[in-house]
């Protein structure tokens, strides 16, 4: 009898909807590689799952106070970077020690963060969430939020089939919303697909592009994603980058290579954005390196010989790699107006 | 729909029937439980002090840490690869239950820690949950030990310590394999469910192989050489008690 009544119960409407996701495929840009691991493997991507990730991540509710949501750092039109900020803000009138990086192409990435602590997609939002000069919340405090709200009842019930969170939960929406997050329709990719053809500047510019930065800032990722010293003297914060986390001194001053794609939108630069636009950091690797610095990466070691002319045609280069599909896309971008500190 | 309800009725009725008759067959379960001491008193969280062995008094107010792939091996037979983790709390400490696979057993195994593989596979639940307080949000990895408490020999704020036992890659690995043998062998009987007890002694936390003096060191907060020399402390904790 009892066992009766449970299958009937189980057939019953709770009120919070059906639970019936809809599957979405992860497609891989034309020509690029597979990602060395699926991300999505042990995280079906489905539509309802990327919905409430991208719920949770314009959400300023989710910090102790409810004025910064993931997106107040990671803007969708400074591509999920933070507008001319060089550092980011946090609660209570406190900062970040670094730049925050811009959101793209997460898929392809086995490390997070510029000193790579963070060694799966899934967990990092974790770090800006409970970290006091940031979002300063909870765990507990975030879930129990999630419980109550009958919207995020609704939106955790169609992606899960129960309308309470959990952190397992929580974390994967997120991630199949960031992991979505793919930038491949630059002026750069329509040219490199035959649509579209550079001008005579951007083509010198991309040959200087590929004798000086694309071993670390490699195609079609613009980026390699390994951890490099560049010759950035050490920064009054005393930032050590990837040596914090391995313990290596051989990591002393190295920290992860950033996507050049959508670089003309993603500004300031550097770990510590100190550097503020395109021309000044072609000019740092240029004039700035500083050759003392121990560990110099072995790429960097022939000077970089640019006149003023060529310096421009690596800019406008550069620019090429911006993607305003990616950064005033509807499916990635807030449903309503976007709330930010300023 | 009806024609479905039946289905599946029928299959669960099979399923319990077929249960009960498996039940008959088998022996019972083996359970193993974890009892924490300092200084040869049951340990007491928050409101008991206890002495180091280099002389300091703490106040401890929480010790939790995981314990994986807890096993009983045989010398009679090959043991089975298991892969499971426990989270273990001194204030709760809840009992853990093992599927006997054979008649005679001769050793506890389990690590002390969380398999590497866990700790880079994302967002898990259970044990493994980063709502356990367990889980390093700023340099992804579990918390394998952590002991937390007050002692006037700290030199931190609030006089603190905090002792968060950690790692999985690398020089400073700190997973620990401890295997215990039993006093004499463990023969499993049908319908009797054996108790083994392990003792959890705190004491040998500060000095069974390195070192530890809150005065020279209050806190190890993430991976490195300091936690790794504390790791090596950890197995010695371990004591087989008392075993019904």
């Amino acid at each position: 009898m009892a066992i009766f009544l449970f299958i009937i119960g189980a057939t019953k409407d709770d009120g919070y909807g059906a639970y019936r996701p809809q599957k979405i495929s992860f497609k891989i840009p034309k020509g690029w590689p597979k990602p060395s691991t699926d991300i999505f493997a042990k995280n079906k991507l489905t539509e309802q799952g990327f919905q409430l990730g991208k719920k949770l991540f314009y959400d300023t509710r989710l910090s102790i106070d409810s004025t910064i949501s993931c997106a107040s750092c990671h803007q969708p039109f400074a591509a999920f970077s933070s507008l001319d900020h060089d550092v980011s803000h946090g609660i209570g009138n406190q900062f970040t020690t670094r730049n925050a990086p811009a959101l793209m192409n997460l898929a392809w990435m086995n490390s997070f963060h510029w000193d790579g602590a963070i060694n799966h997609l899934e967990v990092q939002p974790l770090a800006p969430l409970t970290a006091p000069n940031e979002m300063g919340q909870t765990l507990e405090g975030i879930l129990q939020f999630l419980r109550e709200d009958e919207e995020y009842r609704k939106m955790f019930k169609a992606a899960y089939g129960d309308p309470n969170a959990s952190s397992e939960r929580m974390l994967k929406a997120m991630a199949q919303f960031t992991g979505s997050l793919v930038s491949a329709n630059s002026k750069y990719d329509q040219v490199m697909n035959g649509k579209d053809t550079f001008s005579n500047f951007e083509k010198k510019g991309y040959i200087h592009y590929k004798t000086y930065c694309g071993s670390c800032h490699q195609e079609p990722l613009f980026t390699n994603n390994s951890f490099r010293n560049n010759g950035y003297s050490l920064n009054r914060r005393n930032d050590l980058g990837r040596m914090g986390i391995t313990r290596s001194s051989t990591d002393s001053l190295k920290f992860k290579v950033p996507t050049l794609r959508n670089v003309q939108l993603s500004g300031p630069y550097m770990h510590d954005g100190s550097i503020f636009s395109v021309p000044q950091v072609v000019d740092f690797y240029i004039n700035k390196i500083n050759r003392a610095v121990p560990g110099l990466d072995s790429n960097l070691r022939k000077p970089i010989v640019l006149n003023k002319l060529q310096k421009n045609e690596l800019v406008y280069f550069l620019y090429t790699l911006t993607d305003t599909s990616f950064t005033k896309s509807k499916r990635f971008g807030p449903d309503g107006p976007l709330q930010f500190k300023h | 729909m009806m024609i479905k309800i039946q289905k599946l009725l029928t299959s669960v009725i099979i399923l319990l029937l077929s249960n009960v008759v498996f039940a008959q067959n088998n022996p019972a379960y083996v359970s193993i439980q974890f009892k924490h001491f300092a200084n040869n008193q049951p340990l007491v969280l928050v409101d008991s002090a206890y002495t180091n062995s280099t002389g300091e008094s703490f106040q401890p107010t929480r010790l939790k840490y995981y314990i994986s792939n807890l096993q009983l091996l045989s010398n009679k037979t090959k043991p089975r690869r298991i892969s499971s983790v426990h989270l273990i709390d001194a204030a709760d400490p809840q009992n853990i239950y093992l599927d006997p696979y054979t008649v005679e057993y001769n050793q506890v195994s389990f690590v002390i820690g969380v398999d590497s593989a866990l700790n880079c596979s994302g967002a898990q639940s259970g044990a493994l949950d980063p709502v356990n307080g367990m889980f390093w949000t700023w340099n992804t990895g579990y918390i394998y030990f952590k002991l937390e408490g007050y002692s006037a020999a700290s030199t931190n704020d609030l006089q603190k310590i905090e002792y968060h036992i950690g790692g999985y890659s690398g020089v400073f690995k700190a997973n620990r394999k401890v295997i215990l043998t039993l006093p004499e062998p463990l023969m499993i009987e049908a319908s009797k469910s054996p108790k083994i007890t392990i003792h959890v002694d705190l004491d040998k936390f500060w000095n069974s192989k390195n070192n530890i003096s809150i005065a020279s060191n209050a806190l190890i907060m993430s991976p490195g050489a300091l936690a790794s020399a504390a790791a090596d402390n950890l197995p010695a904790m371990f004591s087989i008690g008392n075993i019904e």
